[in-house]
């Protein structure tokens, strides 16, 4: 994979999630792209620039989401590293995990593993989120209200950011060859493409 | 291009992560806070570009959207007073309370403070939900607890502690872990009895998200749904007393006990769709004494 190209991307995509995306927002539910570019990039890169590419990105949401902890005259917000980085590694393993039996080349399949994809790394993180609450964190990390009604209500944004994921995902696979995946691009042999693993 | 091959390199760094997310807050605080602005640092200018998108595909809900500019500004600045006139009533009561006890002397309110416009840069669509981030920090004299408002009296949440130079972070006054905020009903005018008819109404109220508070009353007499919801928390600034939080949307029985009552308030503002807020920043110098207006341990009430 090109990580000069990725990290663009990345940035353009944490841009508009948290500038943007707040006008899509129904009923509370805001959709994010994240995921989805997390899914397409485990799609079909190989699997240890996929993890690298969930860490940078889950190192990146955790400055951008600070957890609330107790101040001296307000809470005060406070920036936890870690959480988003092992809940985005979790995320891009479970498409890692199903992209063999996927036919890949379909932008509802993007989509689907959009959807696994922030499923699995909302779990993750509200598994993270819990077990810090028993010793850490005044306030949960997940916000307020319990730890079920925060897997439902992520349950919700995550199809609701596959569904907004279908447009852009279109997008991602129109430039697919400008990536440099391992295991995409033209059609190869397979001897070819074993040469192309070590990205 | 390879990145890092190693595997064992990759194992080590979700090591890393993992010890990361099991350090208490205490432990990254020292730091996170300056790394996270430096990370946030280049992309300030597109999600500045990407907030303008924002508002001209769904307009933010301020208050007196589509009349004219000046017809709006006076509105505005007509609520601003009546804020400001709400919360010298309140002052007025309390000292007229302890005029009647006399029973100890209790310094003037003398805390200044000075608008600071700013705008919403970011909003926490994730997790924590609801917080919003402003483009104005230390720099500006915004600090923690400072209260933030629109429209001139409609007080939307207060500053985090933890913002940076040019950044701040606002908890909406819905959100949950807020905590519990000491509020006062206030009947709504009627006709010529006016204010001489009007009587307050202690209530605490529990934010519950999507705009609403919930609080429970003995006695639900006088209060009536489209009453107005003043803040009258000590431990809040004193700018922050006096404002409009919302307007009561329902009142009902308590299923577990119908002797009291339940009352929801729903704010005026949606924090989630402003864009625009004033953050009422206390003026050094003529502030308050050290330690009033202050919340002994943040929100846990």
């Amino acid at each position: 994979m090109r990580w000069w190209i990725f990290i663009p991307v990345m940035a353009l995509v944490l841009s508009l999630d948290a500038a943007l995306m707040p006008a899509f927002a129904i009923g509370g539910h805001v959709p994010q792209l994240w995921p989805l570019l997390l899914a397409f990039v485990s799609l079909y890169a190989s699997r240890s620039a996929a993890i690298w590419a969930a860490m940078i990105l889950g190192f990146w949401l955790d400055a951008m989401h600070p957890a609330l902890g107790v101040g001296i005259d307000a809470p005060r917000a406070v920036v936890v590293f870690g959480p988003h980085v092992l809940a985005c590694a979790a995320g891009a393993w479970c498409v890692l995990e199903t992209r063999a039996w996927l036919y890949r080349r379909n932008v509802l399949t993007v989509a689907f593993s959009t959807f696994n994809c922030a499923l699995l790394a909302s779990l993750a993180f509200i598994a993270i989120a819990g077990i810090r609450g028993a010793y850490a964190d005044p306030f949960p990390l997940w916000g307020g209200g319990s730890g079920g009604a925060a897997v439902g209500s992520d349950m919700v944004d995550a199809l609701y950011s596959a569904v907004i994921a279908i447009l852009p995902a279109w997008g991602l696979q129109s430039t697919l060859t400008v990536w440099g995946f391992a295991t995409a691009g033209p059609r190869f042999a397979g001897g070819n493409r074993m040469n192309r693993g070590n990205d | 291009m390879p990145f890092v091959s190693s595997r064992r390199i990759l194992v080590i760094a979700l090591a890393g992560a993992a010890l990361l997310s099991a350090l208490p807050q205490s432990s990254q605080s020292p730091w996170s806070g300056t790394l996270a602005a430096i990370l946030w640092a280049p992309l300030v200018p597109g999600a500045s570009a990407l907030a303008w998108v924002r508002d001209r595909i769904r307009a933010p809900s301020e208050p007196y959207q589509g009349l004219p500019e000046d017809l709006r500004s006076a509105r505005e600045d007509r609520d601003q007073l009546q804020g400001e006139l709400d919360a010298r009533q309140l002052r007025i009561e309390e000292l007229e309370r302890e005029l009647r006890d006399i029973s100890g002397f209790r310094p003037a309110d003398r805390a200044g403070w000075q608008p600071r416009r700013a705008t919403v840069v970011e909003r926490g669509g994730g997790r924590p939900a609801g917080l919003l981030g402003i483009d104005i920090g230390t720099n500006q004299g915004v600090g923690e607890g400072d209260p933030v408002v629109v429209g001139g009296k409609q007080i939307i949440g207060e500053i985090a502690s933890g913002g940076a130079e040019n950044r701040s972070w606002v908890i909406p006054l819905d959100d949950r872990r807020c905590g519990r905020i000491d509020a006062i009903v206030t009947p709504q005018a009627s006709g010529k009895g006016g204010n001489a008819a009007r009587q307050s109404m202690l209530v605490q109220l529990v934010p519950q998200g999507n705009r609403t508070l919930v609080g429970e009353l003995e006695s639900l007499a006088g209060v009536n749904p489209g009453d107005s919801v003043l803040l009258g928390d000590a431990g809040w600034r004193p700018a922050a007393q006096g404002m409009r939080i919302g307007v009561v949307e329902s009142v009902g029985k308590l299923d577990a006990n119908p002797l009291r009552g339940r009352i929801t308030v729903r704010m005026e503002s949606d924090p989630a769709r402003v864009s625009r807020v004033v953050v009422k920043v206390r003026v050094t110098g003529e502030g308050q004494p050290q330690g009033q207006g202050a919340r002994g341990a943040g929100a846990a009430k």
